[in-house]
């Protein structure tokens, strides 16, 4: 991207050219704000301002308190909170676990090396529906269930086949001459990975985050078997038990700024970071 | 890049400190509730864990909280509630299969005896003894004796195993204010009647009724039941088979309430609560729906909003009359596992006499459990109908007892109500 | 060393396989196994299965509702994967045809990727097809088209391709991304040569880009499948009270089966055919995963 910096003079007949795909392109673009801007003003409007479609109008004044409440009675506090935790935690553990078995799968070979890269490889296809009743069954067994430990442990286990699978690619374009050089100097292979490679692979260990921060961010499934309480919902689910319970008090305008609320980290967090999540997606993506 | 390395390192290492200072305090709030198993004597300090079914921020489950505040200062019982919401009807039978703590549960009371029976504890003998709040008397004499009777015929072995509150019947809902500016002085009685009204408040220009995707089953069974009485229509669920000729003249009725524009044009894609926001914006005359509507739609409709209701019109000479309708409660159940029944049922009475059955009547706009009860201006007429009511229908009437049943009509109702269908082609397609 | 490597060999991958064996294999095998016998409850013991042969499956596809899921799904498939493909490939090739703002322009395209599905099913219902102020029907309406306008975009005939469109809007983004890292790393000399030769826009896209996107088309499909064959939270949004035919997905179905109805009836729970829905499922993206390697060859090119 950097070196397109320079502003090149404005060329009208290519311009011209791609006036169909501007106009495309725009529509789609402007439609996508059209309708964040909606969730945004509904947000600070009245119920019914909401249904009788006149939020653009704020005939009775911005509704901030809508946040307030929100956040306080809706206990969006309490959900944005679980996520927090379950996102930081997953998102650094997958990462504890996952670089150095990546390493390992991409720098050594053995037996069975072929075998646990496709094993890897294969969880990316199996639906959620497969594997959700077994552990539903096996952790209400162990009286686990509905706790946000169990959560967090499945979240990490879900996300690191994919974490894995990109950092293996990661880890293989590094040269290998850092490693040679480690070992001449008389350093292990275990500390060569932690103190040498692991930094080398700061970016693919950030881009593969963020991935995981807006994946886990956004679940819903795992969350609503595993932890459907109001104690240990997280935003997706919780979101969706106020949308529930707003059918039996129909404070919509809350609703909405509950949803902005739960939108707004990922939102400004992928306002800072797009290229970096996109890199993510279409680097994890491609070797598919 | 060593130093970003390291402040990396040091993001990790807090977080995984977090990791292990959290999963410590999860298995600690687990001891928490799995303890408290000793009984004392006077102020007891017994955790109870209550599934609800509503969420925190509904006027009930607000109500709850606090309650379970007071009842704590009364009795040091502690009541560790998690509110649910409606997700309990997914979430409470595998949590009991798998054996977690759960002393209290609640649901409507149909689900909680039937679906749920075989996990409920026979409270009849804690139901025959006197409370605090019950003036001496058994609970069962000072709690609505419909309901202790229906939730007796319901439960498993016709053993009261629940205690109902937050009672509710299903009637139309209407808006007196419409009426009046159309011309109506008595609701209507008959399917003549009603039809008659309908031109008067289309005349005055409003609609006069909706529907939405969550009560298109129940309008059809009542309607069944109005055209074949309650019999015939419960077997033709039980069967399987939605065939019986009436569902033509059903068809046929209701192309005329379309055709005449007595449906609202967005009935077909409504999508819960879409329906009864038209109501609440003042288009919308009627609705059939439950005695809790006032209560679900306060904060978009008018404070002042003039609410009455009747109960669904005579319909055919076959059928049943206006006595016939739905009437149920939610209710409270124990688990037959539990360590604490009677504190458990302690806590129930508390809930469902004296102060808080009324409390949370009134924050809900709800009818109190007490046989003499107040009821809120919004269900006077409501109880109207509900004192005239001797044939008890279950919830829809058996549509919603059959998923693919009830799927089958919100299609096709929609289509005939949109004029996709005829009454002809209804009837065709309900038959399949 | 090596005796070294080996010790660091385990002990970096034991962690990460366990996990997979415990929370992967584990259950994919055991729900394999309880598709063939009658199990009620989710978490009912062994003891109590029955074995029940293929039974779970033939009671499914009895099951008018468990039909209709099936069409369902792979109508979301087929046409929804046409059109999204079709559109984000589209997008794709604008967007690396030199246009200004590119990298503003791919964010906010991809941007409802990154919002809530829950949020904007929300939206979605309540305001862009809302039958008196939706922006839909103000568009329709302010172009003159009233007949159209006055749609009923959530009734039974309407409402699936309401919530397909509403699902597809925010899967273009995601694979837009993935067809411009494709289109990306096509020489840009291949272009050039071709214009000297005075090939035009479309001949370039269709000898040039199409023949050297077709790995990139591959790893779509299979992302769109994987993706598709979890479509569950817009049946929920689309239909919250109970299940609709035009809404179910087999997903949605095996939620009412395995932990209960919605549905204020009795209904028997069967995790049995719920194990059987995850099989049935597995096995179609297994075979889109087969058959995507077969029709597009690996080896053509290798980008």
């Amino acid at each position: 991207m950097k070196e397109k910096k320079i502003k090149e003079k404005i060329n009208w007949k290519k311009e011209m050219a791609l006036a169909p795909g501007y106009i495309i392109v725009g529509i789609w673009v402007i439609f996508t704000f059209v309708l964040i801007g909606w969730i945004i003003l509904a947000s600070f409007s009245t119920t019914r301002e909401i249904f009788d479609g006149n939020i653009f109008k704020f005939a009775t004044g911005l509704h901030p308190e809508n946040y307030v409440k929100a956040w306080k009675t809706q206990k969006v506090s309490s959900y944005f909170m679980n996520s927090l935790l379950y996102t930081a935690i997953s998102c650094t553990a997958v990462i504890i676990l996952g670089a150095p078995a990546a390493y390992v799968l991409s720098r050594f070979k053995f037996r069975g090396n072929g075998l646990i890269q496709n094993l890897f490889a294969t969880a990316l296809g199996i639906p959620a529906i497969m594997i959700i009743m077994p552990l539903f069954s096996l952790f209400s067994q162990l009286h686990m269930n509905q706790s946000k430990g169990l959560v967090i442990f499945l979240y990490i286990a879900v996300n690191l086949p994919f974490t894995i699978f990109f950092l293996n690619t990661f880890f293989r374009n590094l040269s290998v001459t850092f490693e040679e050089a480690a070992a001449i100097d008389g350093c292990s292979p275990m500390k060569t990975f932690w103190t040498i490679m692991l930094p080398l692979a700061q970016p693919g260990i950030i881009t593969v985050s963020i991935f995981n921060f807006i994946t886990i961010w956004n679940e819903y499934f795992i969350s609503l078997i595993f932890a459907n309480t109001a104690k240990t919902r997280p935003v997706a689910v919780g979101l969706y038990s106020m949308i529930q319970s707003m059918r039996y008090t129909g404070d919509w305008g809350g609703m909405f700024a509950a949803v902005v609320i739960v939108f707004l980290p990922t939102f400004i967090l992928y306002i800072f970071l797009s290229e970096k999540i996109i890199a993510g997606v279409t680097g994890g993506a491609i070797k598919g | 890049m060593k130093r970003k390395l390291s402040s990396l390192m040091a993001v990790l290492l807090t977080c995984a400190m977090v990791l292990g200072g959290c999963s410590g305090g999860a298995t600690e709030s687990n001891g928490a509730a799995a303890g408290g198993e000793s009984k004392g004597e006077g102020k007891s300090d017994v955790t109870l864990t209550y599934y609800s079914m509503w969420n925190e921020t509904e006027p009930q489950g607000q109500t709850i909280a606090e309650a379970v505040e007071a009842f704590k200062e009364k009795t040091g019982i502690t009541v560790d509630v998690n509110w649910q919401g409606r997700d309990i009807r997914k979430t409470l039978q595998p949590a009991l299969d798998g054996g977690q703590e759960i002393d209290i549960f609640d649901e409507d009371i149909e689900r909680v005896n039937k679906t749920w029976g075989k996990y409920l504890l026979d409270v009849e003998d804690l139901a025959k003894k006197s409370y605090d709040t019950t003036d001496g008397k058994p609970l069962t004499d000072v709690i609505n004796k419909k309901l202790v009777e229906l939730a007796r015929s319901l439960g498993p072995d016709g053993k009261l195993s629940t205690i109902p509150y937050q009672p509710s019947s299903f009637m139309v809902m209407y808006n007196k204010d419409i009426f009046k500016a159309a011309g109506i002085t008595e609701p209507p009685k008959t399917w003549d009647e009603w039809l008659a009204d309908c031109a008067k408040i289309k005349a005055a220009g409003k609609t006069p009724i909706t529907v939405d995707d969550a009560y298109m089953a129940s309008l059809f069974g009542y309607h069944m039941a109005r055209l074949i009485g309650k019999d015939k229509t419960l077997a033709m669920v039980e069967n399987k088979k939605i065939d019986d000729p009436a569902v033509l003249t059903f068809g046929q009725q209701w192309q005329e309430m379309y055709e005449k524009g007595y449906i609202s044009k967005n009935a077909a894609g409504n999508i819960y609560p879409a329906g009864q926001q038209e109501v609440a914006s003042g288009n919308v005359a009627m609705y059939l729906n439950g005695t809790w509507l006032p209560n679900e739609i306060k904060n978009s409709a008018p404070a002042d909003f003039n609410w009455g209701s009747f109960a669904y019109p005579a319909v055919g000479k076959d059928g049943d009359g206006t006595n016939a309708n739905q009437y149920g409660a939610q209710c409270f159940g124990i688990n037959k596992n539990t360590k604490h029944a009677e504190e458990a049922f302690q806590f129930i009475v508390f809930m469902t006499t004296g102060e808080w059955d009324n409390k949370l009547a009134e924050n809900s706009i709800g009818v109190p459990m007490a046989n003499d009860a107040h009821l809120p201006k919004q269900l006077t007429e409501a109880k109207a109908v509900l004192d005239a009511t001797t044939i008890r229908y279950p919830w829809a009437v058996g549509m919603e007892d059959v998923a693919d049943i009830n799927a089958k009509i919100k299609t096709n109702f929609a289509l005939l109500v949109s004029g996709k269908l005829d009454a002809k082609g209804f009837a065709d397609a309900m038959k399949k | 060393m090596k005796t070294k490597n080996k010790s660091m060999i385990i002990l970096f991958l034991a962690p990460s396989v366990l996990l997979y064996l415990m929370v992967f294999l584990y259950p994919t095998v055991r729900t394999v196994v309880m598709s063939f016998f009658k199990v009620e409850g989710v978490t009912d013991s062994v003891s109590l299965w029955k074995f029940n042969g293929l039974g779970n499956f033939k009671t499914l596809f009895n099951t008018p509702l468990f039909v209709s899921s099936l069409k369902n799904i792979a109508l979301i498939w087929l046409v929804g994967g046409i059109g999204v493909m079709v559109v984000s490939l589209l997008f794709g090739v604008i967007l690396t045809s030199g246009v200004h703002g590119k990298s503003f322009l791919r964010s906010v395209i991809y941007l409802p990727n990154v919002i809530s599905a829950v949020a904007m099913g929300t939206m979605w219902i309540n305001y862009v097809y809302n039958p008196d102020f939706g922006l839909l029907s103000s568009v329709l309406k302010s172009i003159g088209l009233n007949e159209l306008a006055a749609t009923q975009w959530t009734s039974p005939e309407m409402v699936f391709w309401s919530m397909l469109v509403a699902y597809c809007f925010g899967m273009v983004g995601y694979h837009m991304l993935i067809w411009m890292s494709g289109i990306e790393r096509i020489p840009v000399d291949y272009y050039e040569a071709a214009t000297i030769e005075g090939a035009n826009v479309f001949q370039r896209f269709s000898k040039i880009t199409l023949p050297l996107l077709k790995g990139v088309c591959r790893t779509n499909i299979v992302l769109w499948t994987v993706s598709t064959m979890a479509f569950f939270v817009w049946s929920q949004l689309f239909s919250p009270v109970n299940l609709s035919a035009s809404t179910v997905t087999p997903m949605s179905y095996m939620y009412e089966l395995v932990f209960g109805a919605s549905n204020s009836a009795v209904t028997v729970r069967d995790s049995g055919a719920g194990a059987a829905i995850g099989v049935i499922i597995t096995i179609v993206v297994v075979v889109v995963f087969m058959l995507s390697q077969f029709i597009v060859k690996n080896d053509d090119v290798e980008l």
